[in-house]
């Protein structure tokens, strides 16, 4: 008597398993979302993640920043959302104002409460920027399409080679 | 000198003394089904033989008297009868053997190098019955194997407990054999799954674990043996028909072609036998579209296999394959901008454009030879002489790469019973390995080895132990040997008279590194790396302990068997990133850089819930993996998954049957060579739907190999396959 719930369960037990068979497993990715006004790509990490991180996000300067100050006020977006950063690489995408950019740089946080003043450059280091493909020495431009996006803006954020503000800007002791 | 000689010959020649009889019968099922491949023998001794097609076997030279014969076969509960014999006489000994969908293993030929049956092997050891590759409707007998639990294929390279990993196909963890032959390539050490036709092999044995102290080099995670069929006696022919067709992309902005990928091929077989003497031909061919781009393959072999009952002690086996295969290499799946990407991050069915345009042509074939003598009920002796060889040529972008590599093996070894509680195996094997190729230079490998085996029963109740070691030195170029020892030690414990048992062993393994992997000197097109060689490499080595159970029946309809293994590796050889010192560039070298330990539970539980017409499986295993190397301390391996799942479940109905297998793996936690390839892995999901239905001497089977299409990939950058649909029809005369 006991035997044929048993046996019904074991059943039950296989028929489950079959049913877990429906996943989605791969799926499409697209470059940029199909709605994006802004610019988007993949980073590829390297390096060891450091213990105080916080995060890593990308911004982009319409013109390449002079100054510390030029380096937060002039920042877009100004609040940047974060990017995964644990994996060898993670796709980004941010939305931005159409028009040409100088500059799009992956930014290191170290964890610390941002003021969004210059003093905030003590908590932030650049992690890597887009290239320029003739001259890879150089930074990249990148214009933003009216209504448009941007992408395969991809480039290499290095955690063991995280470079202070002060390498790219001249920034007034304070 | 002269008189040592002539002992030794006294000893090897056939013993003409005692009275003996000849012993002959059938084997069938309940139903009066002919069993094929079914082990009958006399335990404890050298006298055993396998059925033919019809059922039938024959056992010369039985000392006549009263012997005790078993009968056993996969899936049937094993019989024993006593037989009277009279010197000079010929006996009839007909077996009838009950259906036991429950039955666990009950021929073991891998864990002690010679067949025997109804006692439990002191390692874990699994089996694919012909019955099992039939139903799956295979093209190449890695599908078939692939569902047996622990084991994972990852792009054609075996892993047995997570023992290989994936290596790019330059070498193999696990051994394999052709009817007790090693088959592993002469210059990378891999294994060509598609060196015998499927339609040849009879049955699969699988040994989980070290098996270093019988097989050497290559059996450090376990070794795998085809067994290919027997001549039978008459004449018999069979032709079989295969046709199919792949999945599309399930998402369209993945669509690379206007029309469906086909496959199909075709195969015979035509063999004449009697009982003195017999062989068999079999040829055919099949091509295949590819389920992505650039993925098309042709192929085509031929095989051939005689037996000779030279006198009725002594036999000869003379067996061989050719197969040539030319298929496109999809190197690398397109990521984002390097193909007509569509707007896509990565495009999966298209291939990256730095890859496009390869191909492989592919030949691989053996012969072997093999002659058994029965010296005496006590005592026998068995030699055995192959050559391997195989021939590449691959054609990249801007490069073209060819390899020809030779392997010799030969072996000699010796079985005595001393008495009926005892068996000894002793043996000697040489093997020599040499390779031409221009990205492997010009080297041999050469390999002697001894080893012996003592197995000891204990008392009635079936326990029994065994103790061996073998010995092998190795040379590379002729240089100095290096010597490796691989013991090993196990035993067996019955629970009761209903079948369960317990076991434990401790045995060390290792694998010589073949020669590609030392010699190996290109430019890798996926990483823009050149590889480097590495003539210094050392043997791997690992030491492999398992204790296990198997359950006897209970709930009338269930068994189960599970088994705790714990490998400790050392000096595990993986790819390397490291700078040169002549231009300070970064190149990969493979060195021996890790310690690793690899610890885990294998458990299957076997139901027959509705009488034998319904048969299912369910099995999972766990990974434990930690690699130690410098670059990564305590890391997991890579490409080992945590989890793995299998499920079965068959039903038959008179000729008919349904079945399907479940397949899930998890994601693996680490692949190497991070950030140069692209990450992207998912875990494997994959159902497998089959039908099947006889009449006479016809036989059609459906298969949808993961029915559900299921899209993932096991290593980076490359597609596993969709969903494929294939009607297989046989005809067998």
């Amino acid at each position: 008597m006991l035997q044929t719930p048993v046996r019904l369960a074991g059943l039950a037990v296989i028929v489950a398993g079959f049913v877990t068979a429906c996943d989605k497993g791969l799926q499409p990715e697209r470059i940029c979302a199909p709605d994006l006004v802004g610019v988007c790509g993949t980073i590829h990490f390297r390096g060891t993640i450091p213990d105080s991180t916080d995060n890593v996000f990308v911004a982009a300067y319409a013109t390449f920043p002079q100054t510390c100050n030029d380096l937060i006020a002039n920042r877009q977006p100004v609040i940047p959302g974060s990017v995964p950063y644990t994996d060898s690489a993670a796709a980004y995408s941010v939305a931005l104002a159409p028009r040409g950019y100088e500059w799009v740089v992956a930014v290191w946080k170290k964890v610390g409460t941002l003021t969004l003043t210059p003093a905030d450059t003590a908590l932030l280091r650049v992690a890597g920027y887009y290239r320029n493909p003739a001259d890879t020495t150089q930074p990249g431009g990148v214009t933003v399409p009216t209504g448009g996006a941007a992408g395969s803006i991809d480039f290499v954020a290095d955690f063991d080679h995280l470079r202070p503000a002060t390498d790219f800007v001249t920034c007034t002791a304070r | 000198m002269y008189r040592a000689l002539a002992v030794v010959l006294l000893v090897l020649a056939p013993a003409q003394v005692v009275a003996q009889g000849v012993l002959r019968g059938t084997v069938r099922s309940t139903q009066g089904a002919p069993i094929r491949g079914a082990m009958v023998g006399v335990a404890g001794s050298t006298l055993y033989t396998q059925t033919d097609i019809t059922g039938r076997y024959r056992l010369a030279a039985v000392p006549a008297g009263q012997v005790r014969v078993r009968a056993a076969a996969i899936g049937y509960s094993p019989q024993a009868t006593v037989v009277s014999l009279t010197g000079g006489d010929s006996t009839t000994a007909d077996f009838t053997l009950e259906a036991s969908p429950l039955e666990l293993a009950p021929l073991d030929v891998v864990s002690t190098k010679l067949p025997r049956f109804g006692d439990h092997p002191v390692t874990s050891v699994a089996q694919v019955s012909e019955q099992e590759i039939d139903r799956r409707a295979v093209n190449t007998i890695d599908e078939a194997v692939d569902k047996v639990p622990a084991i994972q294929f990852l792009n054609g390279q075996i892993n047995i407990r997570g023992s290989t990993g994936y290596v790019q196909g330059l070498n193999s963890r696990v051994l394999l054999l052709v009817d007790g032959v090693p088959m592993n390539q002469g210059d990378r050490g891999g294994i060509n799954w598609d060196l015998v036709p499927v339609d040849q092999i009879e049955r699969v044995d699988i040994l989980k674990g070290a098996g270093s102290s019988l097989y050497g080099s290559a059996a450090l995670g376990g070794v795998v043996n085809l067994t290919t069929r027997d001549v039978p006696s008459g004449v018999h022919e069979r032709v079989r028909f295969t046709g199919g067709i792949y999945a599309n992309p399930p998402h369209p902005v993945w669509e690379f072609r206007d029309q469906s990928g086909f496959q199909g091929g075709g195969d015979g077989t035509w063999s004449y036998g009697n009982e003195t003497w017999g062989a068999s031909i079999s040829g055919g061919a099949r091509h295949s579209d590819g389920y992505r781009e650039e993925d098309s393959q042709q192929h085509w072999q031929v095989a051939a296999k005689t037996r000779w009952q030279a006198s009725p002690r002594t036999r000869l086996d003379v067996s061989g394959a050719w197969a040539d295969d030319k298929y496109d290499v999809p190197l690398s799946w397109c990521t984002q901008g390097q193909c007509v990407d569509l707007g896509q991050a990565y495009q999966p069915f298209k291939t990256d454009t730095g890859g496009r345009a390869a191909w492989t042509d592919s030949r691989k074939g053996y012969i072997a030879a093999q002659a058994r003598t029965v010296v005496s009920e006590r005592f026998a002796w068995q030699a055995r002489g192959s050559w391997y060889r195989t021939d590449f040529f691959d054609q990249r972008r801007d490069t073209s790469e060819f390899g020809i590599s030779n392997r010799f093996g030969g072996e000699l070894r010796a079985e005595a019973h001393p008495d009926s509680a005892r068996t000894v195996l002793v043996g000697t094997e040489a093997t020599f390995s040499d390779v031409t190729s221009d990205v492997f230079g010009n080297h041999s490998q050469t390999e002697f080895s001894a080893y012996a085996q003592s197995e000891q029963s204990l008392g009635r109740g079936g326990a029994h132990f065994n103790a061996g070691a073998r010995m092998d030195f190795l040379a590379v170029d002729g240089g100095s040997l290096s010597a490796v020892v691989s013991p090993r030690l196990g035993g067996s414990l019955p629970l009761g008279r209903n079948g369960g048992a317990l076991r434990a062993s401790v045995g060390r393994g290792f694998r010589a590194p073949s020669l590609a992997e030392r010699y190996v000197s290109l430019v890798a097109a996926e990483f823009g790396l050149r590889v480097v060689p590495n003539p210094n490499l050392q043997p791997e080595t690992a030491w492999s302990f398992e204790a296990g159970a198997t359950t006897a029946p209970f709930l009338h309809f269930m068994r189960a068997d599970v088994a705790l293994f714990w490998t400790e590796a050392r000096q595990l050889v993986e790819p390397q990133l490291i700078i040169l010192s002549s231009d300070s560039s970064a190149a990969i070298q493979l060195q021996n850089v890790s310690e690793a330990r690899i610890a885990g539970l294998d458990a299957t539980l076997l139901a027959a819930p509705v009488s034998d017409r319904l048969k299912t499986s369910l099995s999972y295993t766990y990974l434990s993996t930690q690699r130690r190397a410098p670059d990564s301390p305590n890391a997991p391996l890579a490409y080992r998954p945590a989890h793995q799942l299998k499920l079965a479940a068959d039903y038959a109905l008179g000729a008919a049957g349904v079945g399907a297998d479940f397949r899930f793996a998890s994601r693996p936690e680490r692949i190497e060579l991070e950030g140069y390839v692209d990450p992207r892995r998912v875990p494997m999901k994959v159902l497998d739907v089959r039908a099947q239905w006889g009449h006479g001497p016809l036989e059609l089977r459906l298969l949808v190999a993961n029915a559900l299409n299921y899209i993932y990939n096991l290593v980076p950058q490359t597609l596993a396959p969709v969903r494929t649909t294939t009607i297989t029809a046989v005809w067998s005369h």
